[in-house]
């Protein structure tokens, strides 16, 4: 037994004293084991290649993928940046609607996607003077009218509702006919009669219907003529006004009297 | 000798990969260590494994710490402390079992060792050490698997 462990004590022993003066010298002569750390790094690197390329390539798509995730977060925050920036311009170049003894101004306040071309709301209601089947005034054409009234709001119902009906008359052959939309943006004036020769660009106005809607307060201009059905020929209109970017408008007050050119 | 300079080199290329966020568990040693137990303790035989650990020692030290001489003396003293326990074991118990719980406890020691010598303490540093002695089962699962499949084999 002792012969059998001789040889391993006697190795386990020298190595154990490599291993000491190995590190004794590693602290005595650091020079010298950088040299020998150099060359054994020299050495394996090429055994050790293919894992640094491998290294390397999860490296550099971990930072692409990092890279991009923070391009993202980065465009986005930037994208909410401008938007915020875009509406506070856009705040900034809308005049503000101007009020006169006659006429009320209003900034529309909503304007429902699913109702575009029926309502808005505006920011002044009845403590404003607003009354209900007012009308109301952009660019100097007649858009529609005051359906609800509330204390600081209102809504207006757009000549390109369909169930807006209004009284209009063509300026030039004195054809009175009724103003009527479809939702859809377009507007018509029904119960034309076929004989009569309606060229584009004849103007459109309000005629004489009551008390709240002063006559002659123009709306648009003749665009085309539609099918001739039941005795009568629908001409198109294009409003005078511009409904897809309706931003504010005028509001007509109650003691306003006569017509607006 | 090819199967612990396997080792040593997958240890190696597996450092290489994982630098800088783990440990890799200590191949090498495992190995030596089966291999030292695995076939006749002949004195010979056993002290050239003992110089085969501290040579690899050495050069892992010379390619991981700059500090050589550390990972060497472990590596002997583990081959040591396992021939000692295993050469009084009886035969009826040198077992996959013993086998795992040695160069497991070696291994765990090399991992403590490593851990003060080189490591400031640290939860960082601890997690390492955590891991690589977590991924050092399924190794050692390995080594018992072989160690009990070739335990099994007739002897010619």
């Amino acid at each position: 037994m002792v012969n059998k462990l001789n040889p391993i004590l006697v190795s386990s022993l020298l190595a154990l004293l490599f291993g000491l003066m190995t590190l004794w010298a590693s602290y005595k002569f650091p020079a010298a084991v950088r040299v020998a750390v150099d060359n054994v790094g020299v050495f394996l690197s090429y055994p050790e290649r293919p894992a640094q390329e491998i290294r390397t390539l999860v490296q550099a798509t971990g930072n692409w993928v990092m890279e991009r995730k923070s391009l993202q977060d980065r465009n986005r925050e930037l994208e909410v940046e401008n938007l915020a920036l875009r509406t506070a311009l856009q705040n900034v170049t809308i005049p503000s609607p101007v009020s006169t003894s006659e006429l009320i101004g209003a900034r529309v306040t909503l304007r429902y996607p699913e109702a575009w071309w029926k309502e808005v709301r505006v920011n002044r209601g009845s403590l404003h003077g607003v009354r209900v089947g007012a009308p109301a005034i952009s660019d100097g054409y007649m858009i529609g009218k005051v359906v609800r009234v509330g204390e600081d709001y209102s809504w207006v119902e757009l000549i390109t509702s369909s169930s807006f009906m209004l009284a209009a008359v063509v300026n030039e052959t004195w054809d009175l006919g009724v103003i009527n939309g479809d939702d859809r943006g377009n507007v018509w004036l029904f119960y034309m009669p076929p004989e009569r020769e309606f060229r584009r660009g004849m103007m459109i106005s309000t005629a004489m219907v009551g008390d709240y809607l002063p006559p002659g307060i123009p709306i648009g201009r003749i665009w085309g003529s539609g099918e001739t059905r039941d005795g009568f020929t629908p001409q198109s209109v294009a409003s005078g006004a511009h409904l897809t970017q309706l931003y504010n408008l005028q509001i007509l007050s109650s003691g306003a009297e006569g017509a607006r050119n | 000798m090819i199967a612990p300079v396997a080792a040593w080199l997958l240890q190696d290329l597996m450092q290489v990969l994982a630098m800088g966020f783990m440990l890799v568990p200590e191949f090498f040693m495992l190995v030596v260590v089966y291999r030292t137990i695995s076939g006749p303790l002949l004195p010979r035989r056993v002290s050239w494994w003992i110089w085969f650990a501290f040579a690899g020692g050495i050069l892992w030290d010379m390619r991981w710490a700059a500090i050589p001489g550390m990972s060497g003396l472990i590596n002997v003293a583990a081959v040591v402390l396992v021939y000692w326990v295993w050469n009084r074991t009886p035969v009826s118990g040198r077992g996959a079992l013993l086998f795992a719980g040695l160069a497991g406890g070696m291994h765990f020691l090399s991992g403590v060792a490593h851990y003060f010598a080189w490591s400031v303490p640290s939860q960082a540093a601890t997690r390492m050490f955590l891991v690589q002695q977590l991924l050092s089962i399924p190794v050692l699962a390995g080594l018992c698997l072989i160690y009990a499949f070739r335990a099994s084999e007739p002897h010619v």
